[in-house]
């Protein structure tokens, strides 16, 4: 049995739905930074395997890969920024504690 | 013969991605998530050679597993309070995280079983020749967006990470 497209969308799919865990079920801000990593390699994963396995003519997929991969750099530099402040305004970064835009 | 090879590849660059993806989910110390998140991605990238988009692999492998790895590890070392080595607790909504997850991949499982797969498929002689075709001509606008996003990225970083009234 060959791989196919539905192989890659499997494996893409739990390595979305094991990066959404990490992101809603971590306490620390980076960790939730991780989670969110993997669910953009899991995106990639499903452009790369479209434009592979589908009827297209040219590399389009790739093409929006490369894109995502730069706004998802970009996202974690900001995020990182982001715990660092909030690290030296709070000396926390446990994400249950910052709450003051709670009603 | 060769099918079944490339079937076996396929199998342990899954098992290898899901591995240390769950690894950094459930790790007890920071730096192994931040670690293994690098080999996850290391993983990824094989898999993009795999798919044939070799120029996209060895981006993967500069911008994750060297570039967000790097930045990863810096911003747990300076967020680190206490001596020891950083945890990586779970909060209190454990349960239902687990749940929307599992639902997640329970209805895509379902989803890409019942439809059926296309036929045909694309491969490029040149990928770098041909994404470098796109990107300067017909997708000339978003390369210029992303171009502005990353500025604007490397601005807010900055201002971020220095405070106000620190210039």
């Amino acid at each position: 049995m060959s791989i196919g497209l539905g192989h890659c969308l499997l494996l893409a799919a739990m390595l979305f739905s094991i990066g959404l865990y990490g992101a809603l079920a971590k306490r620390n801000i980076i960790a939730i930074l991780m989670g969110i990593e993997l669910m953009l390699n899991a995106v990639n994963i499903n452009f790369v395997a479209f434009n592979r396995f589908t009827v297209v003519s040219d590399l389009t997929g790739q093409l929006m890969t490369v894109f995502a991969i730069t706004v998802g750099v970009a996202e974690v530099a900001i995020g990182v920024a982001l715990a660092y402040r909030i690290y030296n305004d709070r000396l926390t970064i446990n994400v249950d504690e910052l709450d003051n835009m709670k009603g | 013969m060769n099918e079944m090879i490339s079937t076996l590849v396929f199998y342990v660059l899954a098992m290898v991605i899901l591995g240390t993806a769950l690894g950094v989910v459930m790790s007890r110390n920071l730096v192994h998530s931040a670690l293994l998140m690098t080999a996850c991605f290391i993983g990824v990238g094989i898999l993009f050679f795999y798919l044939d988009a070799d120029f996209l692999g060895a981006m993967e492998f500069m911008l994750y597993s060297g570039g967000v790895a790097i930045l990863v590890v810096m911003g747990v070392m300076l967020t680190k309070r206490h001596d020891g080595p950083p945890g990586n607790p779970f909060n209190n909504n454990t349960i239902l995280a687990l749940g929307g997850a599992g639902l997640f991949v329970l209805v895509m499982i379902g989803v890409v079983i019942s439809t059926p797969a296309p036929a045909g498929g694309y491969v490029s002689p040149d990928t770098v020749n041909e994404l470098a075709d796109m990107m300067l001509n017909k997708y000339i606008l978003p390369f210029e967006i992303a171009a502005t996003l990353l500025l604007a990225a490397l601005v807010g970083a900055i201002i971020l990470a220095k405070g106000d009234g620190e210039a």
